[in-house]
């Protein structure tokens, strides 16, 4: 089976996995929800503060409750000792790095999507066309967290702090892709989309390729014992 | 070494930290033998199964698996079938979701009419006496018994017709008749020329299963010798090697 189909293979399985137990998305959206509530409450967020915290408001959300799907990344496989199953299978390792970080993006993606609507209701922010640019920057932000988080959520897999251990090593990693996320999603929101938009996007999309590339790379390292 | 050799060991050995799971251990197995691999707990059976399989790296020294690394070879690894202390299954999938995952992973070209066959082997096809009400090929494994699950595990160990078989604890959580048609099944697949490495506290349940005893203790190889055919005999010499509760 070719490098692509296994990561496919375990992408398809972790899916439906989640269909059936909603163990990480639930949380997520909970989360996220009230993370907004309490920003609501803390925050007068109308007119030109919308602008100002809003996008850090959002993305630390975001961060804040993808570490929590993010470390669950190899919990099922952990139960079982289901992870030793899926070394054992023939093939580059590295490919069970990308099934796990194509689902840990589709995870990320989900829930930004869904939260939005409520972000926008906690913060009197006015919904349009002109919030389409900031599916680019969901799409590139969740690929930077899942590229950094399934690296990390691998390595802190076999740690015995490993809930701890997790933000501590990720955090600092997706620093620069995180304040270009704000950036671009501030942006955005003030409808100054254009030139000033597209340094951002490229800055993510770096990101996420270059630690995408290396993940593959140290993959079988970090999973080891 | 060998080109009839399924498993060479050249001084391979594996430290966690400050602590020496295996010292430098040499060992050749020839293709079609079984082994008795027995040690008290934290002797070190474990971890030279996990170096087998490739499941993780020697601190120093070499493994082969039919002449290959299993850790730079990867195809090497598809040569091992692992049934391990835990089942290995995803318990939110059904049986045949966790088997067809395998079986994708593994390249199968025909899983569906392989995935009956193990079915058959472990006594699972459909219907099957060994089926509780409750417990169906179509329901997610988290909901079967322990027994259940282990030949599902069994299952998953064979799907891809290894021609090693690493048996870790394998008769554990089985009832009498589980464990009398896993004794089948293994000597069946012995009868087919498969390699076997057994690890077992229950010497009793190694009869007529194995053909060579290794004892290990602290990382190091204590005993290298054909097996007993009296059991009392064999229970004698492991005596000194094992737990004194077991």
């Amino acid at each position: 089976m070719s490098f692509l189909g296994r990561a496919l293979a375990i992408l398809r399985k972790d899916l439906k996995a989640e269909w059936r137990t909603k163990a990480r998305l639930s949380p997520m959206v909970f989360f996220i929800l009230l993370m907004l509530l309490v920003f609501n409450f803390s925050f007068d967020l109308g007119g030109a503060a919308l602008r100002e915290i809003g996008p850090g408001t959002l993305w630390s959300s975001y961060v804040l409750a993808s570490l929590l799907s993010l470390s669950r990344s190899f919990a099922d496989e952990r139960d079982n000792d289901a992870l030793d199953a899926l070394l054992l299978a023939p093939g580059d390792r590295s490919a069970i790095y990308l099934g796990k970080m194509l689902g840990n993006l589709v995870f990320l993606l989900a829930v930004e999507i869904l939260s939005l609507p409520f972000f926008a209701l906690f913060f009197n922010l006015s919904m349009g066309f002109y919030l389409l640019p900031l599916l680019a920057v969901f799409v590139l932000g969740s690929a930077c967290m899942a590229s950094a988080g399934t690296l990390f959520a691998a390595l802190s897999n076999n740690m015995r702090l490993r809930e701890l251990m997790m933000p501590l090593l990720l955090l600092p990693m997706i620093l620069p892709a995180l304040i270009s996320c704000v950036e671009a999603t501030g942006l955005v929101l003030a409808n100054e989309c254009c030139e000033k938009l597209f340094p951002h996007l490229q800055m993510l999309g770096v990101y996420a390729v270059v630690f995408t590339v290396l993940s593959l790379m140290l993959f079988e390292y970090a999973i080891e014992e | 070494m060998g080109g009839d050799d399924a498993i060479v060991l050249e001084g391979a050995a594996k430290r966690f930290g400050t602590h020496i799971a295996l010292h430098p251990t040499d060992l050749v197995i020839p293709r079609g033998q079984a082994v008795l691999l027995v040690g008290a707990n934290g002797a070190g059976k474990s971890t030279l199964l996990r170096l087998v399989a490739g499941l993780c790296r020697p601190s120093a020294g070499r493994v082969k698996i039919n002449g290959r690394d299993p850790q730079r070879t990867p195809e090497a690894r598809v040569e091992i079938g692992l049934l391990s202390h835990q089942t290995l299954l995803y318990d939110e999938l059904t049986t045949r979701e966790n088997l067809r995952f395998f079986a994708q992973l593994y390249g199968l070209d025909n899983p569906d009419e392989r995935l009956d066959e193990v079915l058959a082997a472990v006594g699972l096809c459909f219907p099957s006496p060994v089926l509780a009400t409750h417990e169906r090929l179509d329901q997610r494994v988290g909901s079967f018994s322990r027994g259940m699950k282990q030949r599902l595990a069994i299952a998953r160990a064979i799907l891809h017709c290894p021609s090693i078989l690493l048996l870790d604890e394998p008769f554990t959580g089985l009832d009498s008749s589980a464990s009398a048609a896993l004794h089948r099944l293994v000597r069946r697949l012995r009868q087919e020329g498969r390699t076997c490495i057994l690890v077992t506290h229950r010497l009793d349940e190694a009869d007529g299963l194995v053909d060579r005893l290794l004892v290990i203790e602290r990382g190091r190889w204590r005993l290298d010798q054909v097996l007993p055919e009296d059991p009392d005999q064999l229970r004698r010499l492991c005596a000194p090697y094992l737990d004194a509760d077991l």
